[in-house]
């Protein structure tokens, strides 16, 4: 059964249209996350949902129910704000409770309710406590607690983890993993981190200026983007890009790639002479000495995050870094002189205007 | 010399900036504080001990006789009742609409509503001698002259424009996620005003409660230019009146003045620890 559905939803600001028709079905129970660049209106597509902003044209219903024009409070919805947006002249338990309160809910029954989201969310201690005496992370589960409470048919969150620093973001995210394997409730989470992103998803809604780029699960955004965007957006480093002209070599269709040609076989429907760029994952070339060699280059830049290096790279064949993911024994260091080969995975083909082609093994 | 000596010599060189301003306060401080110190001496004085022209001299005895002539007076009682009928209302009202007003100007914003807000808050600049003979008129067609209604819609509607910059000013500081967030919890715009915004706006409210009291209850001119009976006089106006003809009674003015003082002294001790903060929280800015 969908959970939640949008279809053909338009939304200006005056002249500017900033979404420009956006068609998704949410299954119920499903955890899809909308992730893009700043601007490109997934928090104003969330605010939309929530009924904090007014749709232009279209219609959104969750579950059978149209709640293009229902109030927000009638939609059966909560919304996890980025900045919490706590009371701050109210205790947690009231906080928590407000909906309740506001609804009439009878205060036994309130206090009872507050209690048990306190005892899943382990906030017990802190119910008499206002918000400027709470951590960012029990600010963070309290504004949970608030959504919980009320029980609703879809969850929003708004880059609800973006106020948090490094360490209190990753036990976050795990608490909102956990959140959603016990209720199995309709989310829909809004972040510029591809990291929640993908781990947190069970399909992905990448956004750009107002458009869907591609809907899918993390693994099928990694492994095959639709173009160059999502390419490029889905992924950490992001994934190097070559130009290439298809090639006639002994009969066969190939792309000059440094000193190796790739087949591209028959299925890609590309020309002889035709201008195309290749996408190579990072994990996708190796600095390895057994490697199909490439191209040469020189180190630039070396992250070393424990586990891996990332190497960035000044070679010939682009004007931009190119990034090899090495195994945290190798070291290599800025200067170094490097020959750059192709390790086994998938070379990634796309028009010049963005839109994949296909993909061929390394 | 060693460096750490030097640097030693360099701490203790004096700054005389400090000082120099402590005193310039201070000095400012006996400026404002002397006329109500002579004040409070006449209060204390017989009139003989006045006439002999001693301002700032202790009294030789404390004689709280003044005091009791004013306090025992029923016209003062009067006087004071209807400066309370007034300043109270009318505090409230204008600080009400301009929390409404407010509230709309910074969250509500609608097409035209900038010029309406410049419309209003320039009310503040309009000197109230130029409106002074249209709301004569106004208000004796109306018949109403000689009571404290003038004043008080007077005030009223003078104190919208201040109330409202102040609480715009205010409520713009106030995230607007907490309003969403409250709509997404069930609440409607009363609601959110009552239950969420209000409760955060105690100090740019307190700022206004005793700046509005203070200026309705000090006020002159309206109540001279409304009344002219004994029985609607406000305490500013029963002050003045209480001279008389070929004397003047100093230390029973003296004494009137001081308990005049006394509510707006009162009003400014209650919301005092909201004031300081309503002041530097933004609820001022321009």
């Amino acid at each position: 059964m969908t959970g939640l559905s949008l279809k053909g939803i338009h939304k200006s600001f005056g002249t500017v249209e900033t979404i420009k028709g956006i068609d998704l079905d949410i299954q119920e129970g499903e955890f899809v996350v909308f992730v893009g660049p700043s601007g490109c209106g997934k928090s104003t597509l969330l605010r939309m949902i929530s009924g904090l902003e007014s749709v232009t044209r279209g219609t959104i219903a969750i579950g059978e129910r149209d709640v293009t024009s229902v109030a927000p409070a009638k939609r059966g919805i909560a919304m996890v704000f980025q900045s919490y947006a706590l009371f701050p002249h109210m205790t947690v338990a009231e906080n928590i409770s407000f909906g309740l309160r506001l609804g009439g809910v009878d205060k036994a029954e309130v206090d009872r309710k507050v209690a048990e989201v306190a005892e899943t969310l382990q906030i017990t201690q802190l119910l008499d406590r206002r918000p400027k005496q709470l951590s960012g992370g029990q600010r963070q589960r309290v504004a949970i607690g608030r959504a919980i409470i009320r029980n609703p048919d879809v969850f929003l969150f708004d880059e609800p983890l973006s106020n948090l620093d490094a360490a209190l973001r990753v036990q976050m995210r795990l608490e909102i993993a956990r959140l959603y394997q016990r209720f199995g409730a309709t989310m829909v989470y809004v972040t510029h981190d591809q990291v929640e992103a993908m781990t947190l998803a069970d399909r992905i809604v990448v956004l750009n200026e107002g458009r869907i780029e591609q809907v899918g699960s993390p693994i099928d955004l990694y492994n095959a983007p639709e173009n160059q965007f999502v390419a490029q957006f889905i992924g950490s480093p992001c994934m190097n890009f070559f130009s290439a002209n298809v090639e006639h070599i002994d009969g066969e269709r190939c792309l000059s790639f440094g000193r190796e040609t790739v087949s591209i076989g028959q299925d890609i429907s590309v020309r002889e002479g035709d201008a195309v760029s290749m996408g190579v994952r990072p994990e996708h070339l190796s600095l390895d000495a057994d490697a199909r060699k490439l191209f040469e280059g020189e180190v630039d830049v070396v992250e070393r995050l424990g586990n891996e290096t990332i190497a960035y790279l000044r070679v010939p064949v682009s004007s931009e870094p190119v990034a090899v993911r090495v195994p945290a024994s190798r070291e290599p260091r800025p200067g170094d002189r490097v020959t750059v080969g192709l390790a086994e995975g998938q070379v990634h083909l796309f028009e010049p205007a963005g839109a994949c082609l296909g993909r061929v093994p390394a | 010399m060693s460096s750490v000596a030097l640097a030693r010599a360099d701490e203790r060189e004096f700054n005389p900036w400090p000082a120099v301003i402590f005193v310039g306060l201070v000095v400012l401080a006996v400026l404002f504080l002397a006329p109500t110190i002579g004040v409070l001496l006449s209060s204390l004085k017989t009139t003989k001990e006045i006439s002999l022209g001693e301002l700032w001299s202790l009294p030789h005895s404390l004689y709280l006789d003044n005091y009791v002539k004013i306090l025992s007076d029923p016209a003062v009682h009067t006087y004071l009742i209807n400066t309370a009928l007034v300043a109270a209302p009318a505090t409230a009202a204008s600080i009400a609409l301009g929390i409404l007003a407010g509230y709309v100007f910074s969250k509500l914003p609608f097409p035209g509503s900038d010029l309406l807000f410049l419309a209003i808050v320039s009310g503040m600049f309009f000197p109230p001698q130029v409106i002074l003979i249209p709301l004569f008129r106004l208000f004796n067609g109306l018949g109403l002259i000689d009571t404290l209604w003038p004043m008080i819609f007077v005030h009223t509607a003078m104190g919208i424009p201040i109330c409202t910059l102040l609480m715009r000013n205010f409520f713009a500081t106030v995230p607007s996620a907490l309003r969403e967030a409250a709509i997404l919890e069930g609440a409607n715009e009363w609601q959110v005003i009552t239950k969420v915004a209000l409760p955060l706006s105690l100090p740019a409210v307190a700022v206004l409660a005793t700046l509005q009291f203070t200026w309705i209850w000090n006020d002159f001119l309206w109540p001279l230019i409304f009344t002219h009976s004994d029985a609607m006089r406000t305490i500013m106006l029963g002050l003045v009146f209480l001279k008389g003809q070929y004397s003047v009674a100093w230390g029973v003015q003296g004494a009137l003045s001081l308990v005049a003082s006394l509510p707006t002294l009162l009003v400014f001790l209650f919301f005092q620890r909201y004031f300081i903060k309503g002041m530097t929280m933004g609820a001022v800015k321009g």
